[in-house]
């Protein structure tokens, strides 16, 4: 149904710049739409088309993408946090002080990415849990299963280096204790435990390295691990869903 | 799903749509409209209807913005946002105690409080915005206000010497410096210097009974029907022994241990027999040694139970152990020996070493053993006879669990330190880092330290620590002291607030040195930083005081202002002594910028001294608390003898500006011209009493009646 809207906008998209920015026509084919898919970066990771059985929420429910939302959230929250934040020892609590007291809605903002990284850590378990007991693990999806499990072990430490930066008791003292189990490795765990605090004890290098590990190198390589993640899922043949229990038609889904 | 159907949604997504976007948005809102509705917000609003309702509303507005208001200090450690609330804190007409809180000005004090903050003395969470947040503990900050009646402590964790601004935590100082807390526990700003004393030959000064009785209750009087009458513990005059918590069985075998304490022999002394003979029989023996024992003003350091229209109070100083029951406590022969040399049987002593005659020696000493005495003393004491063995070694053994060698040494072992906790950082503990047993008190550290110092086997049922028992203000005193105990500042950028403690160090050399150590001077006086407070410091005494009359004064003390009750004592120095003094007194103890040059004494002539005269009994009245003759005051000193006592010099200075030479004194700054001061000074001048007639007179009957008996 033309409605002036609609008329609107059919005009804007046969505009220069909208073509220029686009580059393609409405995706109102299969074609269309393989197109507009491939042409764009962001939807690039998506598979072209998805059989419906695998977008009904008990297929996968959803863990994995709403991991992915956390970790957008955790990106955005993160880098405002970054604006208030000092990684330096007498800054550092100050600053949670500040966030708590002083910055507009410093706790909600500091509670969404502190909540956000719990659940966090709690989907993608949950997502490696549900993925285990479907039988994801197997081939074709071997290797993106060894993906998942780089990508829970970036989300712990992640969770883990971002415990240290408020440089609270319980965030001094859980470094500690983690840095002490750390030391117990055989031969080369002092020199390891070294490595990570930059140092001997948990001082103002050790808040430093935990920094720069939480707000750049982890979320780099989260990034790209996700991507390959994604990347497989579609070269895989979409998600695992029961195949067998789906054509001997007892699947009721 | 067919490829037009794609992107079409039923009417049940829809409104699920809805509604979850409808909540969302909700839940989103609630963080903008707490922060909307904080609590400071209120407060900022409040202060500006307050100060509509008064009429200097411009004033209190004037730099009002509805913002948070902070001190900030990067280099202090300081993010103070106290005045967010405290709005009026430095507005002065808000100071009446009418003005509700939290909008009341802050008291006058030495410190502007835009450089310090709030929370440097104050304590309390800074950077909070909310009152729980800011006064209490809570979850992330431990650390709560400081209660008001202790705030000084706050002084102390810079001011590391006393300041007249602070009376309470002096007084909890020297509390603590006086019950030798220090022999036990570290402290900052305590020395370890003067401690309980030397026990290796207590056997020979003291019964096995009398440390049984000491153990049990030390230093309690008791009247004839066992009622207790002064207790050093409820006069503030407390022992410096405490009460440790001791069994019967440990009070014997520590008694027994320290009755055969005999390292050194006592060196007895054997009096005249002539002087025996001659005053044994005196009716008049007591009543002599009781005249003596007075003019030798020995209860200006030792007090003396005494009672008077039924109450028995203490008098005298507190610089030596009470006196009241001598007689009953020390062996007679001890006594002798220890009068006429103190320093052989304990180094340390604070005790001059007078010059005694056979005569006053045996007067003094049979006063002290019959006068001073109680029969009664060791009437509830068993008969203990001679130790065993096994009490002498078990004695032995809790001589150092009990943490009596902390104070006490014994055969020359050193004392033991650090048998109690170190108490240097306890001001700034956590109530999660003390340990509070079972006890019901509030979880915080001001009523630990209450509770710990009131009864200490309540918080800490295992505690060595002894039972102290103190009066409120006390209690209150020490507990400040120990509230400023804070340790070194939390970062070396602080470490400039800290104001040490002087060094006091006074070197005493040459042939002074001794005179310096026998009649213990330092005991009372002080010299320059260094030495009691009890008597006039003497930093400067060269230049006040000419040397005639010092070493006059030194053999014959006449008090300079006979409203005292505790006075110099006579030490029946020899000549030679008061000659050394007062050649060194009146050399070395100069004020540098007082010229004893400046003035020349031969400008003074009598019409001078007539108009000083007149100024000082006309127009400036100085007799209302300076005594000449018999007329005057008591405030002032006595100024009968002023220009045989006082050089030209130091009266020229004095009258000029007094608090120059001697900050804390009375009298006033006059501002007079010069020439009212040269006339004061002639006329002062003249003052003379001819102290040599007066001291033959008065101190020649004592001497001829001394030596006379003597030869």
């Amino acid at each position: 149904m033309p409605t002036p809207f609609n008329a609107a906008l059919e005009d804007l998209r046969t505009t220069r710049v909208w073509k220029s920015i686009f580059r393609r026509g409405p995706a109102n084919s299969n074609r269309t739409r393989s197109i507009a898919v491939f042409g764009n970066l962001f939807l690039h990771w998506l598979p072209v088309k998805v059989r419906e059985k695998s977008l009904r929420v008990r297929a996968a429910y959803y863990l994995g993408s709403l991991s992915f939302l956390l970790f957008i959230m955790l990106v955005v929250t993160g880098v405002l946090l970054m604006f208030y934040y000092h990684p330096a020892v007498p800054n550092a609590y100050r600053d949670m002080k500040d966030l708590q007291f002083v910055v507009s809605n410093g706790v909600f903002l500091r509670n969404m990415h502190r909540l956000g990284a719990h659940l966090m850590v709690l989907l993608v378990f949950w997502h490696m849990f549900h993925v285990f007991y479907r039988g994801g693990y197997k081939p074709p999806h071997e290797f993106n299963w060894v993906i998942g499990v780089l990508l829970l072990l970036v989300t712990l430490f992640l969770s883990y280096t971002g415990y240290l930066l408020p440089w609270d008791q319980l965030a001094f003292w859980a470094v500690t204790v983690g840095t002490n189990i750390i030391s117990a490795m055989p031969v080369i765990g002092r020199k390891v435990r070294f490595v990570a605090l930059g140092g001997n004890i948990v001082g103002e290098n050790a808040l430093l390295r935990f920094y720069v590990l939480h707000v750049v190198i982890l979320p780099l390589l989260a990034f790209l691990f996700i991507g390959v993640h994604f990347w497989r899922v579609q070269k895989d043949g979409g998600l695992t869903v029961r195949p067998t229990r789906d054509e001997d038609g007892t699947n009721k889904d | 799903m067919p490829a037009e159907d794609m992107g079409k949604l039923s009417d049940k997504l829809r409104l699920t749509f809805a509604v979850s976007t409808v909540v969302c948005v909700l839940v989103l809102a609630i963080s903008p409209v707490k922060d909307f509705r904080a609590e400071w917000k209120h407060y900022k609003r409040a202060y500006v209807k307050f100060a509509q309702g008064r009429s200097d509303t411009k004033r209190l507005l004037g730099d009002y913005t509805m913002e948070i208001d902070q001190i900030w200090l990067p280099t202090m450690n300081v993010t103070d946002r106290c005045m967010t609330c405290h709005q009026g804190i430095a507005q002065p007409s808000l100071a009446d105690s009418s003005v509700p809180q939290p909008f009341r000005a802050h008291p006058s004090i030495p410190h502007n409080i835009r450089e310090w903050g709030c929370t440097i003395c104050h304590r309390g969470q800074g950077p909070a915005t909310e009152v729980a947040e800011a006064h209490k503990t809570t979850l992330a900050w431990e650390q709560p206000l400081l209660p008001a009646r202790f705030l000084q402590a706050s002084c102390g964790s810079c001011h590391q010497a006393d300041i007249k601004e602070a009376p309470q935590l002096a007084r909890g100082r020297e509390l603590l410096s006086y019950l030798n807390c220090q022999g036990c526990h570290r402290l900052n700003t305590v020395d370890r210097s003067r401690l309980g004393p030397d026990l290796s030959s207590v056997g020979y000064k003291v019964s096995r009974e009398w440390i049984y009785k000491w153990l049990k209750e030390p230093r309690t009087v008791l009247d004839k029907d066992g009622n207790t009458t002064v207790n050093g513990y409820e006069n503030g005059d407390e022992s410096r022994m405490p009460k440790f918590r001791l069994k019967e069985e440990e009070i014997r075998a520590l008694s027994g241990f320290l009755s055969v304490q005999k390292a050194k022999p006592i060196e007895v002394y054997k009096i005249n027999p002539a002087v025996v003979s001659a005053w044994s029989k005196n009716p008049e023996l007591l009543s002599q040694g009781e005249l003596r024992f007075r003019q030798m003003m020995c209860t200006t350091c030792h007090p003396l139970a005494v009672t008077r229209a039924g109450e028995t109070k203490l008098i005298g100083g507190n610089i030596g152990p009470e006196l009241t029951k001598i007689g009953s406590k020390v062996n007679k022969a001890w006594l002798i020996a220890w009068l006429r040399d103190p320093k052989s049987y304990l180094p340390n002593t604070s005790m001059p070493q007078y010059r005694w005659s056979d005569e006053d020696l045996y007067k003094v000493s049979e006063y002290v053993t019959s006068k001073l005495s109680d029969s009664d003393l060791f009437s509830n004491v068993p008969q203990l006879g001679a130790p065993t063995e096994e009490e002498i070694q078990t004695g032995k053994r809790l001589f150092t669990d009990k943490g009596c060698s902390s104070c006490h040494v014994l055969n020359g072992a050193p004392t033991q330190k650090d048998f109690g906790p170190d108490l240097t950082a306890l001001g700034r503990k956590n109530a999660s880092e003390l340990e509070f047993s079972k006890s019901k008190i509030e979880r915080n550290l001001v009523s630990y330290i209450q509770a710990k110092l009131q009864d200490p086997v309540s918080v800490n049922p295992a505690a060595r620590m002894p039972q102290y028992s103190w009066n409120q203000e006390d209690l209150d005193a020490v507990t400040t002291a120990l509230l400023s105990q804070t340790g070194p500042p939390p970062t070396s950028a602080l470490q400039h607030l800290v104001i040490p403690k002087k060094e006091t160090a006074f070197q005493v050399v040459g042939a002074f040195a001794q005179v310096f150590e026998r009649y213990k001077c330092y005991a009372c006086h002080r010299f320059n930083g260094y030495g009691g407070t009890l008597a006039p410091d003497l930093s400067y005494e060269g230049s006040r005081a000419q040397k005639k009359w010092i070493a006059e004064f030194l053999k014959n003390p006449q008090t300079i202002r006979p409203a005292l009750i505790l006075r110099m004592p006579q030490f029946n120095m020899s000549d030679k002594d008061a000659q050394v003094a007062a050649e060194y007194l009146s050399l070395v103890l100069q004020k540098p910028d007082v010229d004893p040059e400046s003035v020349d004494v031969r400008q003074f002539t009598p019409a001078m001294a007539a108009k000083g005269k007149q100024l000082y009994e006309v127009k400036y009245e100085c007799q209302s608390c300076h005594t000449i003759g018999a007329t005057g005051g008591y405030v002032g000193p006595n100024l009968n003898n002023a220009g045989n006592w006082l050089t030209p010099a130091w009266i020229e200075a004095w009258l000029r500006n007094p608090q120059a030479l001697l900050p804390d004194t009375l009298e006033p700054r006059r501002n007079f011209t010069e020439e009212e001061i040269r006339a004061l000074t002639a006329y002062l001048l003249t003052l003379r009493t001819g102290i040599k007639t007066q001291s033959v007179k008065s101190a020649g009957n004592l001497h001829s009646l001394a030596q006379g008996a003597g030869r």
